[in-house]
């Protein structure tokens, strides 16, 4: 294992984030959670974020998944400038360039496993056949093709985990962002759901940024980058 | 009518712009709908407080469409009433014998090989026992034979017409239910008379059918009347009706007013404003009530799914695609309320029934007339709830900060 801080190999950055900072505010008092963030992700990494409750790790992957804005700083993901995109356009922008892996899998209830991987394909104005092989595809990536049409109650964790995977793939974005994506999850289906990501990186390129708080989750990614209080603590290669 | 267009100019815009946006956003409706059945509990007592409220809806405006029928269907347009000048009405008007006499051979009235079809009417109000032991005031008409055929809308069912001279009345058949002592055979007490009932009418849902008749000049003797209250006249055609108009008014003899049957007919609608108007309340208390339940059962919804929208938001959904989908998702379940109650509001169709006018003193029987149109109406109604109900509750979902709903709010 080496230890070098903020080395994360050559290649192209897919994400520039220059002294990023993020507070909240509760009345008259600022609270910090990000401060002076610089940082480049070359495109085809996978990272685990990782760090003690409170440090900013969230915050991290929902400003780089433009979820959340900055307080200050510059925010280049996918070759875009995020702080000058309009929420509409941020939408539009999530849409085609991230894809989302929840602890909680976050699929939608009322609708069957096709339906919710289908969802963001709805979005970008697929005809109805594009839409069905694009989704049979992932499905079948994931090896859920048996249980399209079965509803998140009718799955196990592990299978609704990787219909949000697949969900997550479907538009073919070039990053993925994770947030403890084996938190609920056994050991076994915390494995195959590792080895499926650890695949689509090596495999399909995808950029990965993954929070967890798992050792054993990190040491799948191919670098770990530790937050401390709001700042970038250290970088961690990993050997595998 | 400027002030109502401009009231529902932002919903049409509003409901337009919902439906445009049906087609051009891609919030699937299959999620509003499953998400209503997943909270069945909710959803249809939400929908059972809203079919109430539209079936009330609509049995009120079928009261007043009830009532319209009977006196729209009353008259004809080329017929006119004549009456005494700012009379208004046939029971505050009165003509003298000696002036009917001159009205009746006018030269604009149309003959037949009779003469000219007219008809010197009086009418009187009389209290009539009703079948539930109270008493109501019913009109009653006499009238001339030639009254008779110039209502075409009239048919005799059962037994004959009324012979003058022999105090015979005919009651009409909507009547016979409603009023003790009304069956063929049976004698009415009127006027210090006995008159017996020789026959049952139908007027196809006209006014008359609240009405008793009986021959003109029995009716003025028993009740000691001196003077006709008005005289039915049919002109050549309803072109001629304001030749007529102009002559009665212009002859110094006559001082008296004339009134299109279809006019006059218009005018007596306005017994059912009071229905209207009480009615009209109960639905609005309803309706805010029903508007209330519909916004908390979306708030409900709204607050159970915030991970969901959230979800949604990070997917890449806009937050007006948001909105349209919750509003989307009220406007069915109250829509849906709307048909159920609709429905319901079929029962009450046919039913007899009668109210006193304001303006003649007197019981009008009518049957409460449920149309398509007053459906169409009654899911129009529920469809504006889905509107009101739904909205705050839509514009607070597409507004939820995207991190608070990727926590689940």
């Amino acid at each position: 294992m080496n230890t070098d801080r903020f080395d994360l190999g050559g290649g192209e950055p897919i994400i520039t984030l220059r002294d990023i900072a993020k507070s909240y505010w509760r009345e008259e008092l600022e609270i910090p959670v990000l401060q002076g963030i610089d940082l480049e992700i070359p495109a085809g990494a996978y990272i685990a974020l990782m760090g003690p409750s409170g440090s900013g790790k969230t915050t991290l992957l929902n400003l780089l998944a433009g979820i959340d804005r900055p307080t200050g700083g510059s925010l280049e993901v996918c070759g875009h400038e995020l702080n000058d995109l309009d929420d509409d356009q941020l939408a539009a922008w999530r849409n085609a360039h991230v894809g989302f892996i929840f602890q909680n899998y976050n699929l939608v209830p009322v609708l069957n496993a096709f339906e919710n991987v289908e969802l963001p394909l709805l979005i970008t104005g697929a005809g109805r056949g594009e839409r069905r092989d694009r989704v049979d595809q992932v499905l079948q990536l994931v090896n859920l093709t048996d249980q399209m049409f079965n509803y998140p109650r009718q799955l196990s964790g592990g299978q609704e985990q990787r219909v949000a995977i697949a969900r997550a793939i479907v538009t073919d974005p070039d990053l993925l962002v994770a947030d403890e994506p084996t938190g609920a999850l056994d050991a076994k289906n915390a494995e195959e759901v590792l080895a499926l990501m650890e695949r689509l990186n090596r495999e399909l390129g995808k950029t990965i940024v993954m929070v967890t708080h798992d050792p054993k989750a990190a040491h799948h990614a191919r670098h770990q980058i530790h937050l401390e209080k709001g700042v970038l603590d250290r970088t961690v290669e990993v050997n595998r | 009518m400027i002030l109502g267009l401009l009231f529902a100019l932002p919903f049409v815009a509003y409901l337009a712009w919902l439906v445009w946006a049906l087609v051009a956003y891609p919030v699937p409706l299959s999620y509003n709908l499953r998400s209503l059945w997943q909270r069945k509990l909710s959803s249809a007592s939400t929908a059972a407080a809203i079919a109430l409220v539209v079936g009330i809806f609509v049995v009120v405006l079928s009261l007043a469409q009830g009532l319209s029928q009977a006196f729209v269907s009353s008259g004809r347009a080329d017929q006119a009433i004549v009456l005494r000048p700012n009379a208004r009405f046939e029971l505050n008007s009165s003509i003298e014998r000696d002036r009917m006499r001159i009205l009746k051979v006018h030269p604009l009235l149309k003959r037949d090989g009779n003469g000219p079809i007219a008809s010197a009417e009086v009418v009187v109000v009389k209290l009539f026992p009703m079948a539930d032991g109270t008493d109501t005031n019913v009109t009653v008409r006499g009238l001339e034979t030639a009254g008779i055929a110039m209502r075409p809308q009239v048919r005799l069912l059962q037994g004959r017409w009324f012979r003058p001279g022999l105090s015979e009345v005919v009651v009409p058949r909507k009547m016979q239910g409603r009023f003790a002592g009304m069956e063929m055979g049976q004698r009415l007490r009127m006027g210090g008379r006995d008159w017996q009932i020789v026959g049952t009418f139908d007027a196809g849902g006209a006014s008359y059918e609240s009405e008793v008749w009986s021959d003109a000049n029995d009716v003025m003797q028993a009740f000691r009347r001196e003077t006709y209250s008005s005289m039915l006249a049919r002109l050549d055609n309803p072109q001629r009706l304001e030749t007529f108009t102009q002559a009665v008014d212009e002859d110094k003899r006559l001082k008296l007013e004339v009134v299109g049957e279809t006019a006059y007919f218009k005018e007596l609608t306005k017994a059912g404003d009071p229905i209207k108007i009480l009615g009209n309340l109960i639905t609005l208390i309803l309706t805010g009530a029903a508007i209330f339940a519909a916004m908390n059962t979306m708030y409900a919804a709204v607050a159970g799914r915030t991970k969901e929208i959230g979800t949604l938001r990070a997917l890449g959904f806009r937050q007006r695609e948001i909105l349209a989908s919750f509003q989307w998702e009220s406007i069915f379940l109250c829509v849906t309320g709307g048909i159920v109650g609709s429905g319901l509001a079929l029962f009450a169709n046919g039913i007899q029934t009668g109210t006193t006018s304001f303006e003649t003193f007197s019981d009008v029987s009518f049957a409460f007339t449920i149309t398509p149109g007053l459906m169409a109406q009654g899911v129009a109604f529920s469809l504006v709830m889905g509107l009101l109900g739904g909205f705050l509750p839509a514009w607070r979902a597409s507004r939820i900060p995207l991190t608070e709903a990727m926590k689940g709010g």
